[in-house]
């Protein structure tokens, strides 16, 4: 089996980064009101800019895609990999450009790739780490030299007015319930991608892939973020017989039921217990510590169930670019990994804990890499 | 009088052609940098295989080189001895250079045998095929304009590419050898190419056909570039 290396991580943050008070000028207002709801949601997640594939003027020239082909095309540029070479690609996405055909192919096709063999993930944040996992083990195996691997979300194309109004969704007064709203303050566009190879960089740091786990419990839970259906009985947007009907039913949005997103906390903090029990994770090897959440109160309430379990890690190893860079879904991990590589300095040895977890219908991915 | 007339018409064609040459020349030299492994070499990120890749391919180029150079001499009539004798000369001054490449290749980790039986590539195919056709044509002076570009190559393009590689690739000189010995050597090429400009066949015609026979060369040799290790 080989060793298997992230070579050169990319991002793509379209447009400049936007703050707070001009995040209604991307995502619009419903049925022209001021949200209520959004100054509170952004106390809770603390996210004080983001960025948007949308302009002010509401008009795009992105697609899904297109932004994960361009940080793509920005970790091959950090790359001793040239773009003829690249074997294998794999690409992930919460909601995929075109419902036919798949993510990868799409993503191909903005490429200037050869032919490759490419598999699609569509999941949640966790569907980058399904993406890379399944890279990692292509190459760890010998079937592929090397690897290219792309996440990212154009979420913001799906807060538009246009998704919301006319829908069972909008309650008196014509304002989103907090399971729609949360998720249109909280969440924005990017992409980030990385280059696997079965062999470290000759110029600079590599991260060597020690291990990646994954584990869903949707056996356990109904779905939590979900977006193309009705959550409870479940009821896919196809089964309307119409897309007229699936939409003023408000199928066609994205919500998140808080609840149940509290039921898995205990879930996904036990999983990190057992892997902190089987010695698969030692807290004081570890160098740094990245862990995807939506929002800070999600990590606060993180550091609470860590502390009473006793395995609370330390602050000072937390990294961690929520707050600057927005939360990006899948792309998320990718966009921390790149800044933590290409601006920090990282030094020979030292270990980078990551954790993905994922409230769609609850996912827990864990990867330990180690910079050499 | 004839003389006279001669000259001044070199002194307008001379400078028309080397504008020519020169805007083809800048044209190539920055297309350069858009070739996969010239870009990589400029992104600082080239491994040693990019480097023993490279040489692979330039060999075949370069044995043949002094090859076509000859063919073109034996196509150059009487009328025109003295610049047979240049061809001549040039040719004898190249056919050894690619022992140095070779040696280059095998302090790399490189097989000798290997570089020898190398096939060329797809561009370096279009590349030689031609060269060998316009040297073939009766008095090809037009090669001239093929010569500037190879030799401004390896007056300007080589030394700079060679000293990132042995920068990135920590070589030692000898192993960097032909591209480093291209960039310190080629000037003496430049002044025989001067002199043959004043040799005396120079025309209107022979203007045009220069620099359409650069622009050519500049593209394939781009190409051969473009497709290493597409045998």
């Amino acid at each position: 089996m080989n060793k298997v290396y992230i070579n050169a991580i990319g991002v793509c943050l379209p447009g400049e980064p936007v703050p707070n008070d001009e995040i209604e000028q991307h995502i619009g207002k419903i049925n022209h009101q001021k949200s209520r709801l959004g100054p509170l949601i952004l106390r809770q997640n603390k996210i004080k800019q983001r960025h948007y594939a949308i302009d002010k003027t509401g008009h795009t020239q992105w697609t899904g895609s297109l932004l994960v082909a361009e940080a793509i095309n920005h970790a091959l540029q950090n790359s001793e990999l040239m773009p003829n070479e690249v074997s294998f690609l794999a690409a992930a996405t919460s909601q995929a450009d075109f419902l036919v055909p798949g993510f990868a192919s799409m993503v191909h096709g903005e490429l200037d790739l050869p032919p490759v063999e490419v598999a699609s993930y569509q999941s949640v944040c966790a569907s980058s780490m399904m993406a890379l996992k399944n890279a990692w083990l292509q190459v760890k195996s010998g079937e592929h030299p090397n690897a290219v691997v792309g996440a990212g979300e154009f979420a913001s194309r799906y807060f538009q007015p246009g998704f919301y109004e006319n829908t069972k969704l909008l309650g008196e007064g014509g304002q989103l319930p907090m399971s729609a709203e949360f998720l249109r303050w909280t969440l924005s566009d990017g992409a980030g991608a990385v280059v696997l190879e079965d062999r470290p960089n000759r110029h600079g740091h590599s991260l060597e892939i020690e291990w990646i786990t994954l584990r869903s419990f949707a056996n356990r839970f109904k779905p939590c973020m979900y977006a193309g259906g009705i959550q409870e009985p479940i009821t896919p947007w196809g089964n309307s017989f119409s897309p007229e009907v699936a939409y003023r039913q408000g199928t066609m949005t994205l919500q998140q039921d808080f609840k149940l997103l509290s039921e898995m906390l205990p879930v996904w903090v036990g999983e990190y217990v057992k892997l902190v029990e089987e010695g698969k994770v030692a807290i004081e090897d570890m160098d740094w510590f990245l862990c995807h959440y939506s929002t800070h109160s999600l990590k606060l309430e993180l550091v609470k169930l860590l502390e009473k379990a006793g395995c609370m890690i330390p602050e000072e190893k937390w990294f961690n670019n929520l707050y600057e860079k927005g939360n990006t879904g899948s792309a998320s991990m990718f966009v921390m990994l790149d800044e933590l590589f290409n601006q920090k300095d990282l030094v020979k040895g030292q270990k980078i804990f990551c954790v993905i977890p994922e409230s769609g219908r609850s996912i827990i991915s864990f990867m330990m890499l180690k910079v050499v | 009088m004839a003389t006279t007339a001669l000259n001044s018409d070199i002194d307008i064609l001379i400078p028309s052609l080397m504008r020519q040459l020169i805007q083809v020349w800048g044209d190539f030299d920055s297309s350069l940098n858009r070739v996969p492994i010239i870009d990589k070499l400029n992104r600082g990120k080239f491994r040693i295989e990019d480097y023993q890749l490279l040489l692979l391919n330039l060999r075949q180029q370069v044995v043949e080189g002094a090859c076509w150079i000859s063919r073109a001499a034996s196509n150059i009539s009487e009328a025109y001895f003295e610049l047979r004798s240049l061809f001549i000369q040039h040719a004898a001054t190249e056919h050894r250079d690619f022992k140095m490449l070779e040696e280059n290749y095998v302090s790399v980790g490189g097989i000798l045998s290997s570089i020898q039986s190398q096939p060329k590539n797809i561009g370096s195919e279009a590349f030689s095929a031609y060269m060998y056709h316009q040297a073939s044509r009766e008095n090809p002076f037009h090669l001239l304009g093929a010569m500037f570009i190879i030799e401004g190559l390896g007056n300007r393009k080589a030394l700079e590419l060679g000293e990132k590689i042995k920068e990135q690739l920590e070589l030692q000189p000898e192993q960097v050898s032909f591209l480093l010995y291209h960039g310190e050597n080629d000037e003496s090429h430049m002044e025989q190419f001067d002199e043959a400009l004043r040799s005396g066949f120079l025309t209107e015609e022979y203007v045009a056909r220069i620099v359409k026979t650069a622009k050519v060369t500049a593209r394939l040799y781009r190409l051969q570039l473009e497709e290493l290790g597409n045998y």
